[in-house]
């Protein structure tokens, strides 16, 4: 991404562009080799804002329609505030190269149920830039964690009208960060399950701190205050707290109890009636998995939450079941 | 947010490339330097062309890493076949070599092409001056990347061998880093060696 910088070539005062991460440029005008260097050493830009309150306004309304939001969100929803600020992000290259070798078992069975383990041996090269971003502060209850645009005009036009936080967390934490997860990473796309070897350079590429916009959406329902974040390039919802609708949580409490309790008693009853104890631990185990996620769609009373909020309702029955039983493989 | 003018360490003056290279040369006075937390005068070569190799001539830049390497064990899955002629050859299991890993910025699967392509073919050239106008590559990996991919190039020359390697025990030491510009030529089906 080539970005405007507000800044002059120190040879011939041309106006020069940098690329997101680079230290290194040309003077468009002089052919001048210039340095950049950040007051940390690290590049640090930000990116343009371009929503205006209008248009914030009308993606969170777009936001209060979909889902199981309270269906008289739009009549009763009453805007407080609506104002943008400037969040610092850190943005992290990873470069990861080594090889990753071992073997995995295949397990076969035969007619008579003898099984047979065959072992294949596996040997896997990992080489590879990954990606990062994360939140260079504490972003309180704004639910936001990581970038999830990276494209866009950047400029510090903006930069002293919007409120900015300021940025909290190191560089050298988010390097590490980013090469422990960039070797996590290469782990799973390697996808060896028993390792006989392995040798792996994790080399961080580069690093950029990003101020990016983000309008911020605060409105009242009823009694209960809610928030909205829009992203200020794009215009897409970041996160958002808002009221669900009864009718849905009803319909889903009843359903899904209904539903479970009535195949747990399915089960019960017909593998009694054919001795047949399969039956009955199938029907309560799905009966119990329908009452559990009845449980999970009804779990946060009348909010619906969505963002990277640590109290988040998990995004699918499957995330919310791999992030509560840990060590489990799904 | 700082802009500096890049000027040689050597002899102050201002250093001008349509590119952006990590690796500053110096056409008045022949000194390449490289800004890796210091400004670092290097020792790089350059190597000569061919005198028959075409005119559409390209530098390109490499990081040639001197090192010694001792396989102290192999545990390869298959491949019975080849480690069989390995054993009959006597293969040695070390010595010293001449690891190439490529400076200029490359895309991973193009990275690893051209390091184990120069590292297992050890090109032999003859020493040149200066760049005699010709274009270079820019340089965009550091010296400290390019001494820590060293591995990566040993254990991949391993593994690409007949069958699966499951274990490998050795050692590596790089004894010095040089930054070599290989003379090419590109063509229709891309580049080739021009020296």
């Amino acid at each position: 991404m080539t970005i405007s910088v507000g800044l002059n070539c120190p040879a011939c005062g041309g106006a020069i562009q940098v690329t997101e991460g680079d230290n290194v440029l040309n003077c468009g005008y002089c052919g001048s080799l210039l340095w950049v260097e950040g007051d940390t050493g690290v590049l640090t830009v930000a990116y343009r804002n371009m929503q205006d309150r209008d248009g914030v306004l009308r993606a969170t309304e777009r936001w209060w329609k979909k889902g199981f939001k309270a269906r008289n969100l739009g009549q009763r929803g009453n805007l407080r505030e609506c104002y943008p600020i400037y969040l610092p992000f850190w943005s992290t290259t990873t470069r990861v190269a080594g090889w990753i070798c071992g073997y995995e078992e295949r397990h076969y069975t035969d007619r008579n149920g003898n099984t047979r383990t065959e072992r294949v041996p596996k040997e896997e090269m990992v080489l590879r830039d990954y990606r990062y971003t994360g939140i260079a502060c504490d972003p309180g209850d704004l639910g936001i964690k990581y970038l999830r645009n990276t494209a866009g005009e950047a400029s510090f036009a903006d930069f002293e009208s919007i409120p900015t936080f300021e940025s909290t967390t190191s560089k050298d934490d988010m390097i590490e960060s980013s090469k422990q997860s960039a070797l996590h990473d290469a782990h799973r796309d390697a996808d060896v399950p028993h390792v006989t070897f392995e040798k792996v350079t994790v080399i961080p590429k580069n690093i950029a701190q990003i101020y990016y916009p983000v309008w911020v959406v605060r409105y009242a329902y009823g009694e209960r205050m809610y928030m909205v974040t829009v992203d200020g390039v794009t215009g897409e919802i970041l996160s958002g707290r808002a009221p669900g609708d009864p009718l849905y949580q009803s319909l889903a409490v009843t359903g899904g109890t209904s539903v479970g309790g009535l195949i747990a008693a399915a089960g019960l009853v017909l593998g009694a009636a054919a001795e047949e104890p399969y039956f009955i631990i199938g029907g309560l185990f799905i009966g119990v998995v329908i009452l559990g996620f009845t449980y999970l769609f009804f779990r946060h009373g009348s909010e619906i939450i969505e963002g990277d909020f640590k109290d988040k309702r998990a995004t699918s029955p499957m995330d919310w079941i791999r992030s509560n039983l840990g060590g489990l493989r799904i | 947010m700082r802009v500096l003018q890049i000027k040689c360490p050597r002899c102050q003056q201002p250093i001008y490339s349509k590119t952006k290279d990590l690796a500053f040369y110096c056409p008045h006075c022949r000194t390449m330097h490289v800004r890796d937390g210091g400004v670092h005068i290097i020792d790089f070569d350059i190597a000569e062309f061919n005198v028959n190799a075409p005119q559409d001539r390209v530098y390109m830049p490499f990081w040639r890493l001197f090192s010694t390497v001792r396989i102290d064990q192999s545990q390869v899955a298959g491949g019975t076949l080849f480690k069989l002629g390995r054993l009959l050859k006597g293969t040695a299991n070390g010595g010293n070599l001449f690891i190439y890993v490529p400076a200029w910025h490359t895309e991973v699967q193009e990275f690893k092409r051209w390091a184990m392509d120069m590292t297992e073919s050890q090109p032999m050239y003859s020493l040149g001056t200066d760049f005699a106008n010709v274009e270079r590559l820019p340089t965009a990996v550091t010296r400290e990347e390019a001494m820590r991919m060293a591995d990566f190039v040993i254990v991949t020359m391993e593994a690409e061998r007949p069958g699966t390697l499951q274990y490998l025990r050795y050692s590596l030491q790089v004894h010095d880093a040089r930054l070599v510009y290989l003379p090419f030529v590109r063509g229709p089906g891309g580049v080739t060696p021009g020296f």
